[in-house]
């Protein structure tokens, strides 16, 4: 799916179509990567295996389609519960043993699960490109000299929904405060007595959950194969590190930072280098602002 | 730490047994398995060289294997020069690649350290597969076979000792770290870095060292494997799953252990001969299903047996001298 | 003084973001002093370290070691000049034994590994710790550990060492042996700089002591004079504390 597609010679309709590019991208990015940030400000655990997770998502929505005809939208609202399900699971199974674990440990274990669960994709349902085309992938919307599909607004607006839902849910309920407790001194929140592996588990369900329904969203944009997840986790990364980790608001914003440099880096130099713009990114961040955009802290658990 | 080499009795026997083999046994697929296990434990122990012995766990030593492959297999098929010659070009080349590797170590902890890596191989293969007038691109390089040793162009039986060529060479590396000035200063810089440094190490300096070394040997290896096998493709040579199997190896046999590596790749490596054998009929069923293996063993590991095979070993034997 | 100072601090400080942890801090340390640096809680001590031994760059000010100016070289830099620091939280290379973790410090001067362990094993026997050369130092109580840190910084043969709070969370008996063993160091000629929140020990050892206090050095003298100087006992909230200690 070519995000640019090139119109006429004014250069306004061609920035135009980009910005409108960026923001639909962006809203989908920030919904992975809010999961992400979550499970990294709270747990401090990196966790490479969040793409698969998205895979994972796009293949219920190719299945639900594919099988039962169901439209993405609709498999959303079963989704949510669904990846949080998968994410309660996975906590329990793999993640609560690794959280106090030592980097290592932490890097081999979701590496080791990044690669289960792509082959377990693999042997289910093989390696062929698969699609969903629903019949809202095909409508086209006019907006001035702007074109886009219907697939990528919905995506956006839910995404976009979502996201504000779980910023509400961190602010305003209980339980998102105690998670924030949590990220802010794991020790002083156990002596609170916060129970830091209900914390976890709920953190580490949320963010699957987040990131299950972006994949579910993203299934009529993207080809999907086992190792679909991959080219998501390294941008994912970038945002979060942007934005600083465990913060939703830089987020949200390094989403939108991130999908404007591949959307204008797409426009100038083929979607081909897309990795290769993540990487040089993700190293400039690094290099220059490992603290992220505002200099936050968990800066000092980046280690730079 | 220090361990004289008559009193490496498991090493002596692996490097024997695999001496000795060819003499014996003279069947094809046996040998092949031989070959493979060297080579992998060679690689293996090639990532330990920064992962283990210096505390730079990278997921992205397939970079380095990639370059070695690609170099020998172009200076051979697009050049017409000889693959040694190509060993040499991929060892500079990744001797260039580890000093990029090494810089970001020094800016980059543990998991973003590890991420990066990945990053750095995941564009080589992109890189490697959108060139395609310079690398045949995505469909990867058939490596012609010219029997001869200028062309590494080697029966069965000289493969093994070519094999175990890589796997002394990678071996004797190791030792040299346990026995060395360098290995110890790099023991410092792995368990605790600002304690290092107070104490007149050149941390970042050491790191860079251990990270192109590893780089140079994985190189070397991954230029033989190519002449080896006789196929190079973007996919494979700079696959996650790959830098993953170097870094699983060592971490079953024992991580920062001379021998691990070796272990490790035994281990793996037959279970993987094994599943080919079984699952020969089922297309893609079958890269999948020890790919799974892999990733449950590499977590199970990682967690209930940190130390490895070789950890295990000690404690059973200190357990036994206490009974 | 009558040769120039080892290590002289000029107008030395340091500042992260809003915050001014050292300030203008000026003081000057001779060969063979054994100087005392105390000050409360947050006064800048630790960072007032890290500034000397290289881990943070002084914002303005000179550190002039041995003749030379070492603002802005690396801690491996500074170590290999001749000063040597050890941190407040010890920082034993866990896996490792007692004898590696000494070597590792001996291999700074030496050049083999032979050589090395001789040294080592040299050091660990006048640092007491000779029975547990072999153990692997995250098996080490606190207290062995902190005589760890000492003797692995001795093998780097400093001309000037820094201890850093070497003797919080020792038990009587180890305080004392930890204070003999400086002391014993010292009258063999090494230079020696040390922070203490324990008054007591700081008393017996030190022939002069600076006081910090938010970050600025606000008295220095003899153990005696500081114990009455009025500025002092201000900035420790209460006269008893500091004389009860003295």
């Amino acid at each position: 799916m070519d995000p640019a597609p090139r119109l006429g010679p004014a250069q306004i309709d061609v920035l135009a179509q980009l910005a409108v590019a960026t923001v639909l991208l962006g809203g989908i990015y920030a919904l992975i990567a809010v999961g992400l940030t979550l499970i990294f400000g709270i747990m401090r655990v990196v966790n490479f295996a969040h793409g698969e997770f998205l895979m994972l998502g796009m293949y219920l929505a190719f299945w639900a389609f594919t099988v039962y005809a169901l439209d993405p939208y609709f498999v959303l609202l079963v989704s949510i519960p669904v990846f949080f399900g998968i994410g309660l699971v996975t906590y329990v199974l793999v993640m609560r043993g690794v959280i106090k674990a030592s980097h290592n440990v932490q890097i081999f274990t979701t590496v080791g699960l990044s690669v289960v669960l792509q082959n377990v994709a693999l042997v289910a349902w093989a390696g062929d490109f698969r699609f969903v085309r629903p019949w809202h992938l095909s409508t086209v919307i006019r907006a001035g000299p702007t074109t886009f599909n219907l697939s990528q607004v919905v995506a956006f607006l839910i995404a976009v929904g979502l996201t504000v839902a779980l910023v509400a849910f961190m602010k305003w309920t209980h339980a998102g405060r105690v998670m924030r407790a949590t990220a802010q001194d794991r020790d002083a929140a156990t002596l609170m007595g916060i129970d830091t592996d209900r914390v976890y588990r709920l953190t580490f369900a949320i963010g699957i959950a987040a990131v299950g329904a972006a994949g579910v969203l993203v299934a009529p944009l993207y080809a999907i194969y086992p190792t679909a997840g991959l080219q998501f986790v390294l941008l994912s990364y970038v945002v979060v590190v942007l934005g600083g980790l465990g913060d939703m608001f830089g987020a949200m914003l390094g989403s939108f930072i991130v999908a404007a440099v591949e959307v204008a880096g797409s426009y100038l130099f083929g979607t081909a280098w897309k990795e290769i713009f993540y990487f040089i990114l993700f190293i400039l961040v690094l290099v220059f602002r490992p603290a992220g955009l505002f200099g936050q802290r968990g800066a000092e658990t980046l280690g730079v | 730490m220090i361990a004289p080499l008559r009193s490496r009795p498991g090493a002596v026997v692996l490097f024997g047994v695999a001496a000795l083999t060819p003499l014996f046994v003279r069947d094809a697929y046996f040998l092949d398995s031989l070959v493979l296990i060297l080579l992998w434990g060679a690689l293996s122990a090639a990532w330990n060289v920064a992962g283990g012995y210096a505390g730079q766990v990278s997921i992205g030593h397939a970079s380095f294997f990639g370059l070695g492959a690609y170099a020998a297999a172009l200076m051979v098929t697009r050049f017409g020069r000889g693959p040694w010659l190509g060993m040499l070009v991929g060892v500079l080349l990744s001797l260039g690649a580890g000093f990029i590797i090494g810089f970001l170590s020094n800016r980059l902890k543990g998991p973003y350290f590890a991420l990066s890596t990945i990053a750095f191989s995941q564009v080589l293969l992109i890189g490697v597969s959108r060139w395609r007038g310079f690398t045949a691109g995505g469909e990867g390089i058939p490596v012609p076979f010219r029997p001869g040793f200028t062309t590494l162009g080697l029966g069965h039986v000289a493969w093994v000792y070519m094999a175990l060529a890589a796997a002394l060479l990678c071996y004797a590396v190791q030792v040299y770290l346990e026995r060395s000035r360098l290995g110890y200063q790099l023991a410092g810089v792995r368990e605790d870095e600002d304690a290092a440094e107070a104490l007149g190490i050149p941390t970042r300096r050491l790191k860079v060292v251990a990270i192109a070394l590893s780089a140079a040997l994985t190189s070397v290896c991954g230029s033989l494997w190519a002449q080896y096998v006789g196929f190079v493709d973007p996919t494979y040579v700079f696959s996650v799953d790959l830098s993953v199997r170097f870094a699983l190896n060592t971490i079953i046999g024992g991580m920062g252990t001379a021998l691990g590596p070796f272990l490790g790749s035994i281990l793996i490596t037959t279970l993987e001969t094994y599943l080919r054998a079984t699952f020969s009929g089922v297309k893609t069923g079958f890269a999948g299903i020890y790919l799974i293996i892999y990733g449950t063993v590499l977590i199970l590991v990682v967690r209930f047996v940190p130390d490895g095979l070789t950890g295990f070993a000690s404690r059973f034997r200190t357990r036994r001298a206490q009974a | 003084m009558s040769q120039p100072p080892l290590l002289a601090l000029e107008g030395v400080t340091k500042r992260f973001g809003g915050l001014t942890a050292v300030s203008d801090v000026s003081f000057a340390v001779a060969p063979g002093d054994l100087v005392g640096i105390i000050g409360p809680n947050g006064a800048g001590k630790t960072t007032l370290f890290n500034v000397i031994s290289g881990y943070y760059r002084a914002d303005r000010g000179r550190v002039v070691f041995a003749g030379q100016d070492v603002v802005g070289q690396p801690p491996h830099f500074i170590c290999r000049t001749g000063l040597t620091r050890t941190f407040q939280l010890v920082k034993p290379f866990g896996n490792l034994s007692v004898v590696d973790n000494v070597m590792i410090g001996a291999l700074t001067r030496l050049p083999t590994i032979r050589a090395a362990r001789v040294e080592a094993e040299r050091v660990i026997a006048s640092c007491g710790l000779g029975s547990h050369a072999t153990a692997q130092a995250r098996t080490l109580p606190i207290g062995l550990r902190k005589r760890l840190e000492v003797a692995r910084a001795l093998a780097t043969r400093p001309r000037l060492l820094l201890l850093d709070e070497v003797m919080a969370g020792l038990n009587p008996t180890e305080l004392g042996g930890m204070i003999e063993l400086i002391q014993r160091l010292h009258a063999d000629g090494l230079t020696v700089i040390v922070i203490e929140h324990i008054m007591a020990a700081m008393m017996r050892l030190a022939r002069r002591i600076v006081v910090l206090h938010h970050g600025e050095r606000i008295a220095e003298g003899p153990p005696a004079a500081i114990a009455q100087d009025r500025r002092v006992v201000d900035a420790y909230l209460g006269e008893e504390f500091v004389l009860a200690q003295a």
